[in-house]
């Protein structure tokens, strides 16, 4: 399992308040893991706060997986 | 800063009436209570500007510069993810932080409740935090949860509005056993939607609190609850409701007493009757519209509130924090030795008594079902 990925769990965690050993890559925010729009824009800050970096509200009012917010975070480190 | 203080910090810049009546407000707050401390958000020159038309004790305020403004009109989530300067931001943030353990707002309402969720933050197992204000009644206020912040709630999140409300009232107004009720449109337990009819059993069984049963809207101006429960999409239709109406009554009325002489005299004699009627339904001595269960209070108050209405939100949270009304909310509803918020426990609970409630032949049925591997599994085996 890579940093990013820890710690993008640590930070669903503490925003949904769900079990670390639910999230997998294929695990979907709103049906899997019961958020709302607010609570992905929650761990959409959180992550430009634990990694740094800035997150378009385009792209980021399309992320629905654990797997694209992590493709988010490695893209936004890229650049 | 040695003596121990309740810190708020108030939008300067927030509401029609910025900066003057926020500012006016914070002072008058600072000479009622004496270990209040104040922190005022927004731009610096023009807050100092403010402040310079009073005397107040310097050592309790302070000043926060912020640049920006979140206007009404902006969409909520952007505004807070993008205004980092405003001062609905750095004022949120302050309480985060735990450098202040209120905010104060008449800004913009979308912005203050998705912020207070985005920065402050929910007390862990509470699952949405509602907005709830005070609205007046014929036998005084009724807290009405939610109006405004959920409107899509679930049965155990309005369990817990009704917990947290409950708590709030106890606390805020004086109220021994705050009368709690489910808004319906009928006051019996089978009528309603799928929603209500889910809450009805769990409220009826959630301990600390004195649930009463439905309420239907034409009632609640009566004064026959002191906690109305219901999800925002409900509530906010009761509120506006309730204030459009109020205000178009009392045009009608001064309208009828202004169409002749002798309805002018009769205007002048009752004139005393009436105002003293008006200001028992004055719910501005209340404050503002708490957002309860965040990890600090988030208030907000009317977009057009005057230094008074400020001055009591502000001393709302003054109360709320001496009272330790958060930690009530805790321990009360068992929400850290649970892990899980108690409305969710509750409606675990229901479920599980549902399935044992469930008839002989369903239970049969349950019981093949979940016998049949096992059976295939031993013919396998011989």
């Amino acid at each position: 399992m890579d940093m990013e990925f820890k710690k993008l769990c640590s930070i669903i965690v503490d925003v949904l308040g769900v079990d670390e050993d639910e999230i997998t890559v294929d695990t979907t925010f709103i049906d899997d893991l019961g958020a709302d729009s607010l609570d992905v824009a929650q761990i959409i800050m959180g992550i430009e706060e634990e990694f740094d970096v800035t997150v378009d509200s385009d792209v980021a009012s399309k992320v629905t997986t654990v797997g694209q917010a992590l493709e988010l975070i490695k893209n936004a480190i890229d650049d | 800063m040695s003596k121990k203080y309740v810190k708020v910090a108030v939008d300067a810049m927030g509401g029609d009436l910025a900066p003057a009546e926020p500012v006016k407000g914070a002072v008058q707050a600072l000479e009622k209570r004496k270990s209040l401390h104040v922190t005022l958000v927004g731009k610096e020159e023009v807050i100092r500007a403010e402040l310079e038309k009073y005397k107040y004790d310097e050592e309790r305020v302070e000043i926060l510069d912020a640049r920006e403004v979140i206007e009404m009109a902006e969409p909520p989530v952007n505004a807070i993810r993008r205004k980092k300067d405003s001062s609905i931001v750095k004022g949120l943030k302050l309480v985060k932080e735990g450098t202040c353990d209120a905010f104060v707002t008449a800004g913009s309402t979308g912005a203050t409740l998705a912020g207070g969720q985005l920065l402050v933050g929910r007390i862990r197992g509470i699952e949405r935090p509602p907005l709830a204000p005070l609205m007046p009644t014929a036998k005084g206020p009724v807290l009405l949860v939610d109006c405004g912040a959920n409107m899509d709630a679930r049965a155990s999140q309005l369990v817990q509005f009704a917990q947290m409300g409950s708590i709030y009232m106890r606390n805020m107004t004086g109220i021994e056993n705050p009368r709690v009720a489910l808004v319906n449109v009928g006051a019996e337990e089978e009528k309603g939607n799928a929603l209500v009819k889910e809450v009805f059993p769990l409220l009826k069984e959630c301990e600390g609190i004195n649930f009463i049963g439905n309420i239907e809207a034409r009632d609640i101006p009566a004064g026959d609850a002191d906690v109305v429960v219901c999800d925002a999409f409900v509530g906010n239709v009761i509120l506006k409701l309730y204030e459009g109406l109020a205000s178009t009554l009392i045009h009608k009325i001064k309208d009828a007493l202004m169409t002749s002489l002798r309805s002018k005299i009769g205007a002048l004699m009752i004139k005393p009757a009436l105002k003293g009627m008006l200001k028992e339904f004055d719910i501005s001595s209340y404050g503002g519209a708490p957002m309860l269960g965040l990890r600090g209070l988030v208030v907000k108050t009317h977009g057009n509130a005057e230094a008074v209405e400020i001055k009591n939100a502000i001393e709302q949270c003054f109360v709320f924090k001496k009272k330790d009304i958060n930690g009530q909310f805790v321990e009360k509803m068992g929400l850290e030795q649970n892990g899980k918020a108690a409305g969710q426990k509750a409606a675990q609970e229901e479920k599980a008594a549902q399935e044992e409630k469930a008839s002989p032949e369903v239970k049969a049925a349950q019981e093949e079902k979940s016998q049949a591997p096992a059976a295939e599994e031993r013919s396998a085996d011989q």
